[in-house]
């Protein structure tokens, strides 16, 4: 069964709370284990800098797509180019909390898409 | 160091006569003990001039209270009124924002949930598992998780009067430093990473080189799997906010 849950957010530290919780809540009814959700709330946490949270202004939106045991997550935001440093300890925190992830930039625009599988139990 | 036969004296004087400029100058003599106190207690996440502002109080605190007659001398009475005073601060400051009581119960409860759970189970629990054992529904444990992110690790963290402040053996990875150096030269984050304690930065290896669950942390360096996620958590937005800085050129 295929789900689509969005979610719009003013692009501030404060609201990152939000899309915490969010996951946190989806991946609890797909069944993932304390050790995912936690993982996912640090990769959601880090989609969200990633794609321009922690602003002054502006937005970002959060896509969870859920289909039964993945969840994909896709964060779009006007972002500022990153120093080299961060997005690369960015880049390893998201390789470890999730199974894939994507991150792609144009003209001021950031798109990060997550994708975690429930692990096998 | 104050003059001992004055300290004596003015506390004598300031016992019988209460006189506020005496109290005020018995303060002053003592104001570098109240300092060096709150100083023993940072970088456990308070701001020191909170620290030393507290253990000021309870200087006051303990030039109002000390009885001469009995013969104690003024530090051995306001060495311990002063360090109270600086784990009572912890204690209640615990939570740096206002999370609702029964939160910060429940998730100081999930706290033993999630270790029995995950002993019995072989296994990291599920949301579901956790808020069967703990009486909650899984909202409620959900957002006990994220409220831990409230809670500042200081009052875990803040040493008992007396303790030598040390690293357990289990925190001092031979391998992770290993490791770090490795990443260190490909990365550049030397600066950042080698700002973090001993403890935290041993966590941050583990769980984002190699590849270790919070769980498998938990129990190899013998803490909760709460606490590492509070501390992870703590480590991750303290880079966050090193890294703005040293973008902007303030460091």
């Amino acid at each position: 069964m295929r789900e689509e849950v969005r979610l719009a957010l003013p692009a501030t530290a404060a609201h990152v709370r939000l899309a915490r919780l969010t996951v946190a809540s989806i991946a609890a009814g797909l069944g993932f284990s304390l050790d995912a959700i936690e993982d996912l709330r640090i990769a959601v946490d880090e989609l969200c800098y990633l794609v321009g949270a922690g602003g002054r202004d502006g937005s970002i939106t959060l896509r969870f797509d859920i289909d039964d045991d993945v969840l994909v997550i896709t964060g779009e935001g006007a972002a500022r180019a990153q120093p080299m440093d961060a997005r690369r300890l960015s880049e390893q925190i998201l390789a470890a909390t999730v199974d894939s992830y994507e991150l792609a930039g144009t003209e001021g625009r950031v798109v990060c898409r997550v994708v975690r599988r429930r692990e096998a139990t | 160091m104050p003059d001992r036969a004055e300290v004596r004296e003015l506390l004598g004087t300031y016992h019988r006569t209460g006189d506020p400029a005496v109290r005020d100058r018995l303060v002053e003599m003592h104001l570098g003990l109240a300092e060096y106190l709150a100083r023993r207690f940072d970088r456990r996440g308070e701001p020191v001039e909170d620290l030393v502002q507290v253990a000021s109080l309870a200087l006051i605190n303990a030039v109002d209270r000390f009885d001469p007659d009995r013969g104690l001398e003024f530090t051995t009475f306001a060495v311990p009124t002063i360090v109270g005073e600086l784990k009572r601060h912890f204690r209640d400051k615990g939570w740096a924002l206002r999370v609702p009581r029964r939160l910060q119960e429940l998730h100081l409860r999930l706290v033993t949930t999630v270790a029995e759970l995950t002993h019995e189970l072989g296994r990291s629990p599920s949301i579901p598992e956790i808020a069967e054992r703990a009486q909650a529904s899984p909202d409620e444990v959900i957002e006990a998780i994220e409220a831990g992110r409230a809670y500042r690790s200081a009052s875990l963290d803040a040493p008992a009067p007396g303790d030598d402040v040390t690293v357990p053996a289990a925190w001092r990875i031979g391998e992770t430093d290993d490791r770090l150096a490795g990443v260190e030269e490909r990365n550049e984050l030397a600066g950042l990473l080698a700002e973090l304690p001993e403890r935290e930065r041993a966590i941050l290896v583990l769980r984002f080189y190699d590849g270790l669950t919070q769980s498998e942390i938990a129990e190899r360096i013998g803490i909760s799997q709460m606490h590492v996620s509070r501390l992870l958590t703590r480590t991750l937005e303290r880079l966050r906010r090193r890294a703005a800085e040293v973008e902007q050129g303030e460091t």
